[in-house]
C-alpha cells in the first residue's frame, strides 16, 4: 500500500506527525522491554546460583564426612557425577544440555578430583587465577568456552581443601535468547501497527483540515458557496474549526450579497437621474427655444441634487453603520429640535392636507449630536410626506421614561406592506411605490444605534397606520459620556449582518 | 476685490473663474500649490478659495505654509471630503469656511461674500432693509410692502430677511435652511418651496411687480 503514497505524502503533518509520536512509542517501548526481559534474566541467573550454592554445600557435607580413605574419591565422585548429572539434563531439550564440572583441590597427597567434560586444565587455570570468597557464585570465563560459567567455591574445613562447583547454564541461556526474539518481534509488530494507525488516523484527521483548505481554495477562485461539509461529526478541534470556518463563510457571503446589493441599488437608482441628464441635456442642445432649454437645464441642476444626495445618503448611513460616524454630543433639548423641524415642516404637510402634530411639551435632556438629531428627524418627516398618503394625521410624540427617550412618530396612512415590515431599516428596502433611494430610514436607526439607542417599528391595529420609535438615552442617564468619544453602538452596528428583525415588533399586518 | 483661486481640475476652475468674474471679481486662477504659493505671497487678493487636493502639495499645508508666511487673507476650502473631522481640521489649520463638492456656484458667492464681511468689520449694521417698495424694520421685526404692513410669522420674517439681505443674488434651498433654520442637510423635498411659495402669497400676492422669484433648479432670488 506504500507504493501507492506518493512523494507527497511524506510532506503531510499526517506523516510527520505519525513518525514523530512512533519514535516516542517505540523508544520508551523499547526500554520496557529491555527491562522485563533484565528481570528475567536476573531470576533464571539467581535459580542457577541458588542450585550451585546448595549443591555445593552438599557436596562439602558430603567431603567432609566421608573418611579419607581409598573410597572417599569414588564416593564423593559419584555424588558430584549426580549432582552434575541432575542438573546437566534439567532442560527437556537435548541440543541445550548443560556442562557441569566439579573439582575438588585436597590439602593432602591425593589427586585432585574432577567431575566435568574434557579440557579440565584450561577450568582448572582459571580457577586458580579466581580469587573467590565463600557462599556466593561469580562468572568465570575460559579460554576456549564461548560461555562462561557461574562458579561457587566452598572450603570443606580447615587443611581439607576446596570445592569448587561450575555451572553453564545452557538451557537458562537458550530461553532468554527465545524470550529476546519473541520480544525484538513483539517490539517490531507493535511499532509497525502502531505506526500505521497512527498514519491512518492522522491522516484520517488531517483529511478533515484538507476539507477546509479546499474549501478555502474554492472561496479563493470566487465560489462563496463553498462549505466544509464534515463541520459537525465529531465535535473536536477540528470540527470546531471547520464550525468557525463555516460561520465567518456565511457573515461573508452575507456581507457581500449585501455590498452587492447596495451597489446594484446605487446603480440603478443613478441611473435614471443619469439618463435624464444625458437626455436633457441633448435636447437642450438641440432646441432652438432658449427657454426650452433653460428649463431642460434647470431640470438638469435638480436630477444632479437628486444623485448628490444619494450619494450623500449612502455615505451617511455607511459611515453610521460601520460605527464610524463622529458625534459632537453636546447637551440638548430634544423637545426644542422636534419643534424646530416640525417647523419647518409643518407647511410642506399642510399643503398635502395632512396634518402634523406635535407633543413634546415637556423638555427631555440629552448628549447628542443635534446635527444628526435633525437629520433624523427630517428624515422621518420626509417618509411620512412621501408615504403617509393626503389627508394622513401625524403625530410626533416625545416621551420619557426611566433614563429613555422615545420620539414617536405615528401616522394613519396605509402603513408598511407587511413584508417590508421587518426590512424597513435596511439599506436599500423600499416600497414598490417608493420614490426614495431607500436610505432614509436605515440612516434613522444608524442615527439611534450611533446614539446608544435603538430604532423599531410597528404597524398599528386600530385605526391602522405606523409608528416608529426612537429610542435614545436622556442625559441623566449618560452624563459621563464625553463628546469626542466614539459612540460604541449596543449591538452589531457594524456593516456586517444587520439584524433588523429584532429591531421589528410586527402586531399587525 | 481680487480673489486667487486654487483648483486642480480645470473645468470647476474654469467655471468658477467665469462666474466670479460675472459677480465682479478680479480672479487669479491656479492649479499648482507652487504657483498659488507665489501668487498668494504678493498679498493682493481679498479672499483665497484653496481646494484640498492639489497635484504638487496638500491644500492644507498650502494654507499652513501661507499662513506663517503672513498671508491673512481668509480661505474658503473646497473638497470632496466630507467628513466632520476634515472640516474641523481645515478650519483649525488656518481656512476660515469649507464648502464640500458639489456645490453650488451661488453659495460659493454667498460663502465668500460673508469672508468678505468679516474681514472689513466696520461696516455699520443696518436696521433698516429696503428692496423697491418692500421694507424690512430688522428692530421692531415689521415688513412693509407700498405702505401696507405685512402680516408675517417670525419665520417668514426671517426668511424675507435673508432673501433681502441677499437681494438681487441667488440663495440655494441649502443656504436657505442653513440660514433661517439653522440646519443644514440636503433634501429633495420641497419643504423650502412651500415656505417660499407662502411668503410669496403674502409678499406678492397685492402687487403687480413680484419680487420673489424661483431659479429652478438653482433656488431663489428677491429682486426688483
Amino acid at each position: 500500500m506504500f507504493s501507492r503514497i506518493s512523494s507527497s505524502f511524506y510532506r503531510t503533518a499526517a506523516w510527520r506527525l505519525a513518525l514523530r509520536s512512533t519514535i516516542v512509542f517505540a523508544g520508551s517501548s523499547a526500554l520496557v522491554f529491555f527491562m522485563m526481559y533484565s528481570l528475567v534474566a536476573r531470576a533464571v541467573r539467581e535459580r542457577s546460583d541458588s542450585w550451585l550454592i546448595g549443591e555445593s554445600e552438599t557436596l562439602r557435607q558430603v567431603a567432609l564426612t566421608t573418611p579419607k580413605d581409598a573410597l572417599y574419591a569414588r564416593i564423593v565422585g559419584e555424588v558430584a557425577e549426580l549432582a552434575t548429572q541432575e542438573f546437566a539434563f534439567d532442560s527437556h531439550d537435548d541440543d541445550a544440555s548443560n556442562t557441569v564440572f566439579f573439582y575438588e583441590n585436597g590439602e593432602g597427597p591425593e589427586p585432585p578430583l574432577w567431575v566435568g567434560p574434557s579440557g579440565k586444565e584450561a577450568i582448572i587455570t582459571s580457577l586458580r587465577r579466581l580469587s573467590l570468597s565463600g557462599r556466593s557464585a561469580v562468572s568465570m570465563t575460559v579460554p576456549g568456552w564461548r560461555m562462561p560459567f557461574r562458579v561457587v567455591a566452598a572450603d570443606v574445613g580447615p587443611g581439607m581443601g576446596r570445592i569448587y562447583l561450575g555451572l553453564q547454564d545452557h538451557a537458562a541461556r537458550i530461553m532468554l535468547a527465545r524470550l529476546l526474539l519473541w520480544f525484538f518481534l513483539g517490539w517490531i509488530s507493535m511499532v509497525v501497527f502502531g505506526f500505521l494507525i497512527a498514519v491512518l488516523g492522522m491522516r484520517r484527521t488531517l483529511k478533515r483540515v484538507d476539507a477546509i483548505t479546499s474549501a478555502a481554495a474554492c472561496i479563493g477562485t470566487g465560489d462563496l458557496s463553498s462549505r466544509v461539509a464534515s463541520a459537525d461529526k465529531p465535535n473536536d478541534e477540528i470540527a470546531r474549526l471547520a464550525h468557525t470556518f463555516n460561520t465567518m463563510l456565511d457573515r461573508i457571503s452575507a456581507s457581500v450579497n449585501q455590498l452587492q446589493t447596495v451597489t446594484d441599488a446605487v446603480a440603478h437608482d443613478m441611473k435614471s437621474p443619469i439618463t435624464s441628464v444625458r437626455g436633457s441635456l441633448e435636447a437642450a442642445l438641440s432646441t432652438d427655444d432658449p427657454n426650452l432649454s433653460r428649463e431642460l437645464v434647470a431640470g438638469v441642476v435638480e436630477s444632479l441634487d437628486r444623485l448628490s444626495e444619494i450619494v450623500t445618503a449612502s455615505l451617511d448611513v455607511a459611515e453610521a453603520e460601520a460605527g464610524a460616524l463622529r458625534l459632537r454630543r453636546e447637551p440638548s433639548d430634544l423637545a426644542d429640535l422636534i419643534h424646530r423641524v416640525t417647523e419647518l415642516y409643518a407647511p410642506a404637510f399642510n399643503e398635502r392636507r395632512q396634518t402634523l402634530n406635535t407633543l413634546a411639551a415637556k423638555p427631555v435632556q440629552a448628549m447628542v449630536d443635534q446635527r444628526f438629531i435633525v437629520r433624523l428627524l427630517s428624515n422621518l418627516l420626509e417618509n411620512e410626506l412621501r408615504y403617509a398618503g393626503d389627508g394622513a394625521q401625524i403625530m410626533v410624540i416625545l416621551t420619557e421614561s426611566e433614563g429613555k427617550a422615545h420620539i414617536r412618530i405615528r401616522d394613519n396612512g396605509p402603513g408598511f406592506p407587511p413584508e417590508l415590515l421587518a426590512h424597513v431599516f435596511q439599506r436599500f428596502a423600499k416600497g414598490a411605490k417608493s420614490e426614495g433611494h431607500g436610505l432614509g430610514l436605515a440612516f434613522v436607526r444608524a442615527v439611534a444605534l450611533a446614539h446608544g439607542g435603538r430604532a423599531w417599528v410597528r404597524n398599528l391595529d386600530a385605526p391602522g397606520g405606523t409608528e416608529i420609535v426612537i429610542e435614545i438615552p436622556t442625559f441623566a442617564a449618560n452624563p459621563a459620556t464625553s463628546p469626542a468619544q466614539t459612540p460604541t453602538p449596543d449591538r452589531s452596528a457594524g456593516p456586517l449582518l444587520p439584524e433588523p428583525s429584532t429591531d421589528v415588533i410586527v402586531t399587525s399586518s | 476685490m481680487r480673489l486667487l483661486v486654487v483648483e486642480d481640475d480645470h473645468t470647476i476652475r474654469d467655471f468658477l473663474t467665469r462666474a466670479l468674474t460675472e459677480a465682479g471679481f478680479l480672479v487669479d486662477a491656479c492649479a499648482q500649490g507652487t504657483q498659488a504659493e507665489r501668487l498668494a505671497l504678493e498679498g493682493v487678493h481679498d479672499v483665497m478659495v484653496i481646494d484640498l487636493t492639489l497635484p504638487d502639495m496638500d491644500g492644507l499645508d498650502l494654507i499652513h505654509r501661507l499662513r506663517a508666511q503672513g498671508v491673512s487673507a481668509p480661505v474658503l476650502i473646497l473638497s470632496a471630503r466630507r467628513s466632520v473631522d476634515e472640516r474641523v481640521l481645515g478650519l483649525d489649520r488656518g481656512g476660515d469656511d469649507y464648502l464640500t463638492k458639489p456645490f453650488a456656484v451661488a453659495e460659493v458667492l454667498a460663502r465668500i461674500r460673508a469672508l468678505l464681511r468679516r474681514s472689513t468689520p466696520n461696516q455699520p449694521e443696518a436696521t433698516r432693509l429696503r428692496v423697491a417698495d418692500l421694507e424690512l424694520d430688522l428692530i421692531r421685526r415689521e415688513a412693509h410692502r407700498g405702505g401696507t404692513e405685512l402680516q408675517l410669522t417670525q419665520q417668514e420674517f426671517a426668511l424675507l430677511e435673508y432673501l433681502c439681505r441677499n437681494a438681487g443674488r441667488v440663495v440655494t434651498r441649502s443656504m436657505v435652511l442653513d440660514h433661517v433654520w439653522k440646519m443644514r442637510f440636503d433634501t429633495s423635498t420641497n419643504i423650502v418651496d412651500v415656505h417660499i411659495h407662502r411668503l410669496r402669497n403674502k409678499v406678492d400676492r397685492d402687487s403687480d411687480k413680484p419680487l420673489i422669484r424661483t431659479m429652478r433648479g438653482v433656488g431663489y432670488v428677491l429682486k426688483d
